[in-house]
């Protein structure tokens, strides 16, 4: 895909997405049948061929993202989250059970503090792995976040947003993306995030009233409106200076019919048909997003050191945190 | 074979125009770059998986960073197949699912499909009954105190008819495992209910309406055989099983432990399976066999739910179902021979302080 720089001003670089239902489908059956045949020991491998699939058919200026992620590497992270989680869960359910309100207590503290000790280095850890292991025209991503900073952003944001009733929490989830996404590299390309907490703030009150006024039909503008918040404000900075944004033009409307398709899917089939969820939902999200600036595609060089961090992959799984 | 492509060397994202070639034991890659010439050799043995490609195929080679080529060409995928067949970077057990088609994968679905109900109908509750016999006695007591105790908090407990119940219990010929507790309960509501490791709790509203004691021996027998057989831990073991496999399938974990917390309400709300109700049944009226006293007490009982108002059969009829076939099946068990059966004094000394105002 050669790019043309003679428009020099405003050029328009597409993400696409070329998945199928059908294919998506197939590979999670044969994850399915053999995470249940060894009783979910092959749960990472699975994970990690449905991600391989899923940025095989993520495009870029029609060029494919790679994941290169194995099984092998998330099994470790799979066997770290596993074995924590269990604990704490353990714990609380012997507290439960011997009925002593002290100790109920206790391990309810000890619980939520351990999630919220996790959280930080579960997101430290995921955006490391996620990032190294990702590709585009064979130039790695990177994370060059540090764990302090996220220990310090998520802590304080989690306490002001405790304080303040709630209030900070559109403050908070802005600055956990600017931690997560400032910090990425794309070879010599950087990402920031530009969306202002004030902003978030408006759009969840908007949501929040105008959903009820409207018995709940505003919510997929609402769930638009999000869409456009985490994605519109993401730059892409070059090192010469020159920048572009990501554009995401998904309509509410479009929103209201993915929504309201998926779940029919998912009721009809009794739950099987959630990988075609999935591609309905990246093939609308891709294909409406593009990269509008001076985005030069043929110009990233790479940045990254060959890799071979441990990981925390799984462990953000498990405890249900969706990032991007 | 020569096919045009894009190479691009692992270190800028630019594409270069290459022309590919098909060796033996490798590919050799000639490609251009701002007018300066280059080739590369990549063995086959250093080649990465090749899953999911579509008209592009993609092929990856070396350590980090890996170089990579894309070739827009249908014919680059089925020349690879030829030349290099069975070599590891395309073997993939994914790709020939993919290949099933549509009617294979359909197929596939289908039967993963019919496993996953008969592992749900089947599988769990086997596996949750082995679960609850496993469970050890001590413990189950002491679980059963614990609801037993927090379920008498919410009621008023009538003391001497409690008295008198124990008292009826004890002359009992029982053959239970598990020592007896039972407590008698001031409410209208026609119920009765059993709880693991040996507690019973009856309602006023079921002792006012009987009216002969081997009513009240039937229903004992048939609640004392859910603590026997583990019914309600079988029952227990069951729902959790399913929350647990309905919260693995969805992934939250953190429901199960809330099922725990709640089981005391759960508990009452329980619904034994039809099967396990028909067992209850069954053990209860060899009690009143054992004991030597009527057998049909046990139809009587029956009758005597089934025939009060809709209202008031509610609580106990929701969780017993299919009156109507019990009283057949009881009948057939019964039989057509009379059993010797006789008057018990004690028995009747103590349901008459029962059913005393």
């Amino acid at each position: 895909m050669t790019t043309t720089l003679l428009e020099k001003e405003k050029q328009i670089t597409h993400f696409s997405f070329t998945g199928k239902g059908s294919e998506y489908f197939a590979i999670e059956i044969v994850n399915i049948v053999l995470t249940v045949l060894t009783l979910g020991l092959y749960y990472p491998w699975a994970k990690a061929k449905s991600l391989q699939y899923l940025y095989r058919k993520t495009e870029l200026a029609g060029t494919p993202f790679i994941f290169h992620g194995t099984g092998k590497e998330m099994f470790v992270g799979f066997i770290k989250g596993v074995v924590i989680l269990a604990s704490l869960y353990a714990f609380m359910l012997y507290a439960v059970f011997t009925e002593n309100i002290g100790m109920m207590l206790l391990a309810y503290a000890v619980f939520l503090l351990g999630l919220l000790a996790l959280v930080p280095l579960a997101l430290h850890g995921m955006m490391r792995y996620r990032m190294s292991r990702t590709s585009w025209r064979g130039i790695h991503m990177g994370y060059r976040g540090k764990l302090s900073d996220m220990y310090s952003t998520y802590l304080i944001g989690f306490f002001l947003t405790i304080l303040t009733l709630g209030i900070y929490g559109s403050w908070f989830v802005v600055n956990l993306r600017k931690q997560m996404i400032d910090n990425v590299r794309f070879g010599n390309v950087r990402l920031r995030y530009t969306g202002d907490g004030a902003d978030l703030l408006l759009i969840h009150f908007k949501g929040f009233f105008f959903s009820i006024f409207t018995v709940g039909i505003y919510f997929f503008w609402y769930t638009k409106n999000l869409l456009h918040f985490y994605v519109n404000n993401i730059v892409v900075l070059q090192e010469d200076g020159t920048y572009s944004r990501l554009q995401c033009q998904v309509s509410g409307w479009e929103v209201l019919k993915l929504t309201v398709g998926n779940i029919l899917i998912v009721v009809f089939t009794l739950g099987l048909g959630v990988p075609f969820t999935t591609t309905r939902t990246m093939s609308l999200i891709m294909n409406n997003t593009v990269m509008s600036g001076q985005f030069d595609a043929d110009a990233l060089v790479q940045t990254e050191e060959a890799y071979n961090s441990a990981t925390y992959e799984s462990m953000t799984d498990m405890m249900d945190i969706g990032v991007i | 074979m020569t096919f045009e492509g894009k190479y691009y060397n692992g270190q800028s994202s630019k594409g270069m125009p290459a022309h590919i070639t098909l060796l033996p034991d490798g590919l050799r890659i000639d490609y251009s770059a701002d007018e300066v010439l280059g080739s590369v050799y990549w063995e086959l043995g250093g080649l990465h998986r090749s899953e999911f490609n579509d008209a592009t195929t993609l092929l990856r080679y070396g350590k980090f960073p890996q170089q990579s080529i894309s070739v827009v060409d249908k014919g680059f995928k089925e020349a690879l197949q030829q030349q290099y067949h069975g070599a590891a970077f395309l073997k993939s057990g994914y790709n020939s699912v993919l290949g099933l088609g549509c009617a294979g994968i359909a197929v596939l679905a289908l039967s993963l499909l019919g496993l996953l109900v008969a592992f749900v109908v089947w599988g769990v509750p086997a596996l949750a009954d082995r679960v609850a016999m496993y469970f050890p006695q001590s413990y189950e007591r002491q679980l059963g105190e614990q609801l037993y105790t927090k379920m008498l908090q919410g009621y008023q407990v009538n003391d001497e008819k409690t008295a008198a119940l124990n008292a009826y219990l004890s002359e009992l010929d029982t053959d239970l495992d598990y020592p007896i507790t039972a407590a008698v309960v001031t409410s209208d509501e026609v119920n009765a209910f059993a709880i693991p490791g040996g507690y019973v709790v009856v309602y006023e509203g079921i002792l006012d309406k009987m009216e002969q004691h081997e009513e009240l021996a039937a229903l004992m027998g048939h609640e004392l055989a859910h603590i026997q057989n583990r019914h309600s831990l079988r029952a227990m073991t069951r729902s959790l099983s399913y929350y647990m496999l309905a919260s693995l399938l969805f992934g939250d974990i953190s429901g199960v432990a809330a099922v725990l917390v709640d089981n005391a309400s759960a508990l009452r709300n329980l619904e034994y399976s039809r099967s396990l109700e028909l067992e209850a049944d069954r053990e209860g009226l060899e009690l009143l066999r054992r004991n030597e006293l009527n057998e049909q007490g046990a139809i009587l009982l029956m009758e005597r739910l089934q025939s009060g108002s809709e209202l008031e059969m509610m609580a106990f009829m929701s969780t017993h179902p299919n009156t109507g076939d019990r009283i057949k099946v009881l009948n057939e068990l019964i039989g057509g021979g009379e059993q010797p059966s006789k008057k018990n004094p004690e028995l009747e000394r103590h349901w008459e302080q029962l059913k005393e105002d």
